[in-house]
């Protein structure tokens, strides 16, 4: 967890690290300071603190350029400003610096030299050698006179050499003169003042010497400005290896100048092994000056390029983000200077450009809330809504205009109306007939289109207008619909029906009231008149009588006829509903025909699917007879006259049962086709032109539907939807009640 | 190749390799440690006898040939052991000799820096063996010591350039090379 904190503020941990190396440092040079004596304890520690600073530091100015180096490959904004930055500024630092530092490294080399030049090394040893050669010239000269002492003490006895040791001594002014013997034995001596403590011991170096037959001289330095300078020869002749040991001190005067000369040479000698390590040391620490000098400047030119250029940095990015569509950005402010002016106008200018893009959204917001609901009350709408443009593409179609039209123009948004009129022929029609307005150069009107199709009639009422001009400011219609139009139509068919059928109907109570009133008192008084006149008359007035009375009555017979069918249209008896088999009463009906006129065939083709079906049986009965009495009256003289009765269950509504009457007869007429339906429409010369119209009746009163039409390969057909249970069909017992209180 | 490794190893090459420069031949190469030691008591006093090896090499001989100095020291610790708390010290004391070699008598010259005695000796070995040797040096009295406690005794030897003022002495900061120390020699007080 220590670890994984670490490397997260790893710049910060090193920086932490780096003051407490320099502070560690310092605290070991503030000791030194108070105790010089503490530094030669502490200086590894100074040296170790100082070098891990360095290495620090190098470390961070590392990472910093490997960052920069990473930034630069990986093209992050600013970085090669950065970069340019940094290079121009390290050479600009670099170049001086490294001038600098070679130069004062051959000064200091050069002074550091001079300091000890070969001369003065030279003096000294010429001094030395100076002193030497006048001691040795008085050691010389005590060694022969030593020389001749020990001559002199050949063959004498101990006791003449003691007398003569003294005499010697006196006369060379010895400090010291001892005679040895054997083994160092002391045989004699003689001293300066009183002899308190023993002679001085012969070292082995000097008995070694004179026993060797070699005179031994030695200078030897016994305290400051004070000189002893020894002499021992062998006593020639001696039996036992006698030598004498003299010991003589360097004048006072001579002394000082000598261990003057001495001093002067160890103490060049101690500073001039300085001289290396003193070039070294200036070597290293101007070294490490330029180091720390040149990483602390490159890495104040990161930084401060950095920081120079993170303004940039975030204005590219933010200019990115701006181009990808994040106006939401908002940059740091850093500073006050030019910089941050410019930041500052990037911010108000994403502001501005946010507030402006939030009120478009606003705006599109509320323009597809009006297309949406423009969408629902255009859908909603029972009138049909066609928008194309000038070129007649299709641009807007509700259901309702796919509804009345009868073809899905949804898929054809965008494709020219034309497709659509492939089609289908009621497209067709609607098409011609726009275009037939079009090309009168009426470019506003309206109009009631009459569509004329093998599906059947159909009666549009139709307000086309022209499309305002979208990239008019003012919105205002164009005149010359260049940029399109919109054609609004209801479908006026049924309602043109039921106007027709109100006439029909109050035509028929008018008749019924009007005309089978007077036609009972007419036949009564014709065969009154019979009965009254026939026995009184002459046979051949009674026979006029006669047959004058009968048409008259026959007549009227006919009127009440057909004055009793008009009622019949017009009369609306309570449904009595019932559960049957559809497919039994057709096959039962059928049977009745085929036994009734056998030369015209009758196919059944019964769904056995088909549930059973809630209605009144009768009148059922009676749409089947109607059928079947309208086809075969149209079947006459046609040769292999066929009809076929087909039931099955309504594709486009699975709860109604659907029967289809077809025959191969020549027809409906076209012109009649939108009104057969209608009563005394019928292009039987002996029909009373009521069977359709009494057939629609009841099936409305069913709540279902008829439609009559004509077979692509000939002949009629006759499709009759009725719901299969009573409760779907709603609102037909208003109707019916409707109905029987208008016909009542 | 991971470029954010480099500092790291960079930095860890140079710290391994610090040690290793700081380790270089100079004229203090060589044995340096306290051969035996003991104390005897003479009287109420204690004195302490010394044998130590110094490092001797021809590049010393040239160098104090060339006129430097060395300054010998021997380091006496005199501690009383306390059971829960750092030990006691009691006395210490420093030993300095100095040695140098006398061009105008082309003799080794060793110098007490205490009392200022000086003796010369024709070789360096005989001049090394004379700073070596240290003979009842009176560290101590009997009425320092209090108590049956236990003291121990530690010696150590050291070696430096000698007669070099601080301020010079700090030139030779970057070199450290002219200064060594003996292990410590320790043993316990006799009573």
């Amino acid at each position: 967890m220590v670890l994984a904190a670490l490397k997260r503020h790893r710049t910060a941990a090193l920086i932490a690290l780096w003051s407490v190396v320099v502070l560690g440092a310092l605290f070991a040079l503030s000791l030194t300071s108070r105790n010089s004596a503490q530094f030669s304890r502490l200086q590894p520690w100074i040296l170790l603190f100082s070098l891990m600073g360095v290495l620090v530091f190098a470390v961070l100015l590392a990472r910093k350029i490997l960052q920069l180096i990473r930034d630069y490959r990986a093209h992050v904004p600013g970085s090669r400003l950065t970069a340019r930055t940094v290079f121009v500024f390290g050479l600009l630092v670099i170049m001086p610096l490294l001038t600098v530092y070679l130069f004062s490294l051959e000064f200091l080399n050069r002074s550091v030299d001079s300091w000890f030049r070969v001369e003065v090394r030279q003096g000294l040893n010429d001094a030395l050698v100076l002193s030497r050669s006048a001691l040795d010239l008085r050691l010389r000269e005590h060694a022969v006179r030593t020389e001749e002492f020990a001559q002199r003490l050949s063959g004498m006895s101990e006791i003449e050499s003691i007398i003569a040791l003294d005499d010697e001594r006196r006369a060379s002014g010895a400090v010291e003169l001892v005679l040895y013997g054997d083994r160092d034995r002391i045989i004699a001596a003689s001293a300066r003042g009183t002899l308190v403590t023993l002679p001085a011991g012969a070292s082995a170096e000097l008995v070694r010497q004179v026993s060797d037959g070699r005179t031994f001289v030695a200078l030897e330095p016994v305290a400051e400005d004070q000189y002893l300078m020894r002499t021992a020869a062998p006593v020639p002749a001696s039996r036992d290896a006698r030598f004498v040991l003299a010991v003589y001190e360097v004048p006072r005067q001579l002394a000082a100048l000598a261990d003057a000369v001495q001093r002067s040479y160890s103490q060049y000698g101690d500073l001039a092994a300085l001289r290396e390590p003193l070039k070294y040391s200036f070597r290293l620490t101007l070294t490490l000056v330029l180091l720390v000098t040149m990483l602390a400047a490159i890495y104040g030119a990161i930084f401060s390029a950095q920081r120079l250029f993170r303004p940039v940095q975030d204005l590219m990015e933010g200019t990115r983000a701006v181009a990808k569509g994040d106006l939401g950005m908002r940059l740091p402010l850093s500073s006050r200077d030019e910089m941050g002016f410019l930041v500052q106008s990037f911010n108000d200018m994403t502001k501005r450009l946010r507030r402006a893009r939030e009120e478009t959204e606003r705006s599109r917001q509320d323009a597809e809330r009006e297309r949406k609901r423009l969408e629902i009350i255009l859908t909603r709408l029972s009138s049909g809504v066609i928008a194309f443009d000038a070129g007649l593409n299709l641009r807007i179609a509700n259901d309702s205009a796919s509804r009345i039209l009868g073809l899905d123009l949804g898929e054809f948004a965008g494709q020219p109306l034309s497709d659509a009129a492939e089609r289908s022929d009621r497209m067709r029609l609607f098409l011609a007939a726009i275009r037939g307005q079009f090309a009168l150069g009426r470019n506003e009107w309206r109009e009631q289109l009459d569509l004329q199709s093998d599906a059947g009639a159909q009666v549009l009422m139709c307000a086309c207008v022209p499309l305002p001009d979208i990239n008019d400011s003012d919105a205002a219609a164009d005149p010359h619909g260049r940029s399109g139009h919109i054609v609004v139509f209801d479908e006026i068919t049924a309602l043109l029906q039921a106007q027709r059928e109100a006439a029909w109907g109050e035509v028929a109570r008018r008749l019924a009231h009007e005309i089978k009133n007077p036609l009972t008192p007419i036949q009564l008084s014709a065969e009154r008149m019979r009965r009254r006149f026939l026995g009184s008359m002459s046979p051949e007035d009674a026979d006029v009588l006669e047959r004058s009375t009968h048409t008259i009555v026959q007549q009227v017979e006919t009127m009440k006829r057909m004055v009793n069918a008009f009622s019949e249209y017009a009369r609306s008896p309570a449904m009595q509903l019932v559960t049957f088999d559809l497919n039994a009463l057709v096959s039962e009906v059928a049977d009745l025909y085929r036994a009734q006129d056998p030369a015209i065939e009758i196919r059944t083709r019964l769904d056995p699917a088909l549930a059973e079906i809630q209605a009144d049986r009768g009148r059922v009965r009676q749409i089947l007879n109607n059928l079947l009495t309208n086809a075969i009256e149209a079947l006459d003289q046609v040769d292999s006259a066929s009809i076929e009765v087909t039931t099955s269950v309504a594709s486009e509504q699975p709860d109604s049962a659907l029967i289809t009457v077809t025959d191969n007869g020549a027809g409906f007429q076209r012109e009649l086709l939108g009104r057969i339906f209608d009563p005394y429409v019928t292009t039987k010369p002996r029909g009373t032109g009521l069977g359709l119209a009494i057939v629609r009746k009841i099936v409305e009163e069913h709540g279902g539907r008829i439609e009559a039409d004509n077979q692509a390969e000939g002949g009629a057909r006759v499709r009759v939807t009725l719901p299969l249970v009573e409760r779907t069909r709603p609102g037909s017992r208003e109707l019916r009640s409707e109905t029987r209180k208008e016909w009542a | 190749m991971n470029f954010s490794r480099i500092p790291t190893t960079l930095a860890l090459v140079l710290l391994l390799l610090l040690p290793a420069a700081m380790l270089r031949a100079d004229a203090l190469d060589g044995t340096l440690e306290v051969q035996s030691a003991f104390i005897n008591v003479n009287g109420d006093v204690y004195q302490l006898h010394a044998r130590i090896r110094y490092p001797l090499n021809d590049e010393m001989r040239a160098a104090l040939q060339e006129g430097i100095s060395l300054s010998f020291s021997l380091e006496a610790v005199i501690e009383r052991d306390r059971r829960f708390w750092f030990d006691a010290e009691i006395v210490k004391l420093t030993l300095r000799r100095e040695l140098m070699f006398h061009a105008l008598s082309d003799r080794y010259v060793v110098r007490d820096e205490r009392t200022g005695e000086q003796s010369s000796h024709p070789t360096l070995e005989d001049a090394l063996e004379r700073v070596g040797a240290v003979d009842a040096w009176p560290v101590l009295v009997g009425s320092q010591l209090r108590g049956d406690g236990d003291y121990r005794v530690r010696v150590r030897a050291g070696v430096r350039r000698g007669r070099l003022p601080d301020a010079l002495r700090a030139l030779l900061f970057w070199t450290a090379d002219w200064q060594r120390e003996s292990e410590w020699y320790e043993w316990s007080l006799p009573r």
